[in-house]
């Protein structure tokens, strides 16, 4: 991670064309120029030159932005935003400290020894962070999908146990008999905590696809809440661990259910480690095992759905996650995935790829 | 500076939360695509005509500028407050209100993204052609005021083609209708002409109507290299003088070509030059017409011809076409931008030209853009410390061969700050009066982008630095 000032060259490579308003998800939804990637780097490029400070609304344009990166993979110039914006956020937190819930939280993440074994008490506090009253906010939804309970408050029902604490997780043998595919399974924070039955269901799927699962130790945050709020030495810290985690599993392919880690993974943990070029060959081998659990099973599985059964015609919809379609360029398998279904009928939504708010730093600083 | 009464004034008429006055909000508004910097002292979202109206009147008595604003990606630096003033943005105007299948108009808001109102019509089987290269982040309200065109624009004319009517309001206040919603329409004077093209001087534009034309059929894609850009010169006049009209004629010299290499996935030819050619309409007469293209394409020396193999490298091909503008600084980060147009059976000649001019002032110059219709983008790229006198210096050469051939110094990107000082090698003085004495008429106190077009002192300081992009 380059500090920003060494950033310098790469702000002014950007030459104000606007390109980029037409990729942002936050100019999408918000419209203006301040919430676009050219105003972020405008922002960003005052800032480093002194003509303004650590201003709350410098700190809320920043931090509005998802750290999906398809404003860099866009820009005619290739300016480096994501980069631009990360340093920035870095460099607010060292001069000002991580905002208090979240800071919280990624120390309890990070303390924590990775995200097995986690106890009670720091799932607490990331509940801390989780729970806020909806009602004084924008009225935006938990990423999570938890349901409102009262109070407009958003309760996230932690899992009884934890993914990586079941039974079935821990006794997983990994690799058997035969020459199949063998895919060790990143479960991450949404799934550990909250969703459990998101990671069995996964590796159901990829059993069923004809590949032996298994699920590495050792594995911590993917990094990405740290290092979307700045927190880089947090984010660093997780990236070392999962490096370590996952590179020591032989398996073909790393597959996660969650599109903000499988990002992490691919293309933020290189970056974070990339102050040491040995670490940082070693993650990029580590991230060009990693699929998203879409991709591994339809393109690398050649899953077609055998096996399916077939219920009740249902309609679903599919919204794009910011990190997945923009950011992993993945927006064909998952539909190919749902269309696989009997009985199920894909419905598009009338913009599915709209941001839904809670991307990068959105959900703790605006929720 | 704004008085507080001012400001005061500018919440109540569009509300707090549509009012910014802090330092950061207002940086992010003093920039457009000449990436030139003028701070205003406020940044405003309306929400329709009744607040713009109070805003001009309000200007009007307390004597401050008002500058429209749509994405702010113009090449002229039309949307930059020079004297400072009011941003009137229409990043929150952007509904587009109706689309008449029956009558095939459309009615926008200002501020909706080209490409949206493109999709949205596609949709329902229709088109909305102007196509600006900016037309995935540009807004018809940009559009209008700087009469943009695009690749189309060979096939189906310009932004001004697809105007119908206008809602507007005058520098004064007053909220006007202009033009009709019907095919025709002749009473009174052509205000919608007038305010077409008029780069936010005349009248700040609040809703659109617009024509819109049935879908074409089909559409092919070709791309046809060549080792030099006279032959693709030629190529081009060849296929204008065979009768072909394509919807697409752009072409790209070598420099281009390279710095959007890494665009298309499917990657684009080491060349000397390129054609990127489109022929649309019923399925039938498309085929046929793409065969002659073929033709007259090898006839003229084309080495390599072929036509895009699916969608996707369709799609690539246009990415790739659309970001040379902005690509260019990978070779030089010093760039003079310029869209003269020549007649278009001209183009080898300038093309002679412009080698001569790169020469004799030792400027790199990059040539790519709409050769179907003779809008060809000059690009003047050179080291900003050491070679901007000679730039400058190239520039005025090109208009004056532009000029030389019956060409324009410009065809789309307007005039506004960057070329407001050679508005005199084109036009006679007694036109530039005529002008003048509209805009006076409409606009009597000045308060309407000033700087624009007729430069004021600070409008032709600001040209100095806006001119060498
Ligand atoms: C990469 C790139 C490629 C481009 N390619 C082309 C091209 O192929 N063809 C082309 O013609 N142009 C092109 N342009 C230039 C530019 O995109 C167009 O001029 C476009 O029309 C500007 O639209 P905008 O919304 O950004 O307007 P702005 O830049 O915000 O404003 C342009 C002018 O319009 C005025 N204005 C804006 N809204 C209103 C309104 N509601 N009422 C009255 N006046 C208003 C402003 O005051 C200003 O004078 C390109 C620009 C870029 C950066
Ligand atoms: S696309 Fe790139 S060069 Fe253009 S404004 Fe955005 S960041 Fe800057
Ligand atoms: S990284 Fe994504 S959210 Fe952030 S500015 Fe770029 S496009 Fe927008």
């Amino acid at each position: 991670m380059k500090p920003l000032e060494l950033l310098k060259h790469e702000i002014d490579k950007c030459v104000r064309c606007g390109t980029c308003r037409s990729t942002c998800p936050t100019t999408k939804v918000l419209g203006v120029e301040t919430a676009s990637p050219r105003g972020r780097v405008s922002l960003v490029s005052a800032f480093s030159k002194g003509e303004i400070g650590l201003s709350e609304t410098y700190l809320k344009h920043l931090r509005e932005c998802t750290l999906c990166g398809a404003c860099r993979t866009n820009c005619p110039n290739y300016v480096d935003t994501v980069s631009i914006f990360a340093a920035a956020r870095a460099e607010a937190v060292e001069k000002q400290g991580v905002p208090l819930a979240a800071s919280l939280a990624f120390r309890g993440l990070k303390d924590s020894g990775g995200i097995v074994g986690i106890g009670l008490k720091i799932a607490s506090r990331l509940q801390g962070l989780l729970f806020k009253d909806a009602s004084a906010g924008p009225g935006l939804v938990s990423r999570f999908s938890l349901p409102l309970v009262g109070n407009g408050r958003l309760v996230p029902p932690l899992a009884k146990t934890f993914f990586l604490d079941l039974p079935e997780i821990k006794s997983l043998s990994g690799a058997g008999e035969g020459n199949r595919p063998r895919v060790a399974f990143y479960a991450g924070c949404g799934v550990n905590y909250l969703m459990p039955w998101v990671g069995t269901k996964s590796i159901e799927l990829i059993k069923r696809a004809g590949a032996w699962v298994e699920v590495p130790g050792g594995q911590a945050c993917c990094g990405m809440p740290a290092y979307a709020m700045g927190d880089l030495a947090s984010a660093r810290e997780m990236a070392l661990k999962n490096l370590e985690a996952l590179e020591s599993s032989g398996a073909d392919f790393i597959a996660t259910s969650c599109a903000t880690c499988g990002h992490g993974l691919k293309a933020i943990m290189p970056e974070l480690l990339s102050d040491d070029p040995a670490l940082k060959l070693r993650a990029e081998k580590v991230a060009s095992r990693i699929r998203d659990i879409s991709e591994l099973l339809l393109n690398e599985l050649g899953f077609r759905g055998k096996g399916c059964e077939s219920g009740p015609k249902t309609i679903v919809t599919y919204h794009d996650p910011c990190h997945l379609g923009r950011a992993q360029g993945l927006r064909e398998e998952p539909r190919e995935l749902i269309k696989m279904g009997k009985g199920t009928v894909l419905k598009e939504m009338k913009h599915p790829c709209l941001c839904c708010g809670l991307g990068g730093g959105l959900m703790y600083t605006n929720y | 500076m704004l008085s507080n009464l001012v400001k005061n004034g500018l919440c109540r008429i569009v509300g707090e939360a549509n009012c910014s006055f802090s330092r950061e909000e207002l940086l992010c508004y003093s920039y457009d695509a000449t990436n030139t910097l003028h701070q205003p002292d406020a940044v405003v979202f309306p929400s329709g005509p009744e607040e713009v109206s109070l805003i001009l009147k309000m200007a009007n008595s307390e004597g401050f500028p008002v500058i429209p604003r749509g994405a702010g990606t113009g090449f002229s630096g039309g949307s930059l407050p020079v004297e400072g003033g009011v941003v009137i943005s229409f990043e929150r105007m952007r509904k587009i209100l109706e689309i008449d299948t029956e009558n095939l108009v459309a009615v926008v808001e200002p501020g909706v993204v080209t490409w949206d109102l493109q999709q949205k019509a596609e949709k329902l089987g229709l088109f909305y052609p102007p196509d600006p290269s900016s037309l995935k982040f540009s807004t018809i309200g940009g559009n209008i005021a700087e009469c943009a065109g695009g690749p189309r624009a060979v096939k189906y004319g310009v932004t001004r083609d697809y105007v119908l009517g206008l809602e507007a309001v005058l520098p004064t206040g007053e909220i006007i209708n202009t033009g009709v919603r019907t095919a025709k329409g002749v009473v009174g004077y052509d205000l919608t002409r007038l305010l077409v093209c008029s780069e936010g001087t005349l009248g700040i534009v609040t809703k659109a109507v617009l024509k819109l034309l049935p879908l074409p059929e089909a559409t092919v894609t070709m791309l046809s290299l060549f080792s030099d850009m006279r032959d693709a010169a030629r190529a081009t006049s060849a296929i204008i003088k065979s009768r072909i009209i394509p919807s697409t004629l752009e072409i790209m010299d070598s420099v281009s070509i390279k710095c959007v290499e890494g665009f298309a996935k499917t990657g684009l030819p080491d060349a000397g030059a390129l054609l990127l050619i489109e022929v649309d309409g019923h399925r039938a007469a498309v085929d046929a017409e793409a065969e002659a293209v073929r033709k007259v394409c090898l006839e003229s020396g084309a080495k390599e011809f072929r036509r895009a193999a699916d969608k996707d490298e369709v799609k690539d091909l246009w990415k790739a076409r659309r970001a040379v503008s902005a690509a260019l600084y990978k070779a030089r980060p010093g760039k003079i931008n310029e869209d003269i147009v020549v007649p278009r059976s001209r183009i080898p000649e300038l093309v002679e030209g412009l080698r001569g001019i790169s020469e004799r002032y030792g400027v790199l110059i990059a040539s790519f853009g709409h050769a179907g219709d003779g809008n060809i983008h000059v690009n003047i790229m050179h080291d900003k410390e050491t070679q901007a006198e000679a730039a400058l210096s190239a520039a005025e050469d090109v208009f004056r061969l532009a000029l030389s051939l019956g060409g324009t110094i410009s065809g789309e990107h307007g005039v506004g700050l960057s070329k407001a000082r050679y508005l005199d090698m084109e036009l006679k003085p007694e036109a530039i009066a005529a002008m003048r004495k509209i805009k006076e008429a409409f606009d009597p106190r000045g308060i309407l982008n000033p700087g624009k077009i007729f430069p004021t002192p600070p409008g032709r300081k600001a040209a100095g630095s806006a001119v060498v992009l």
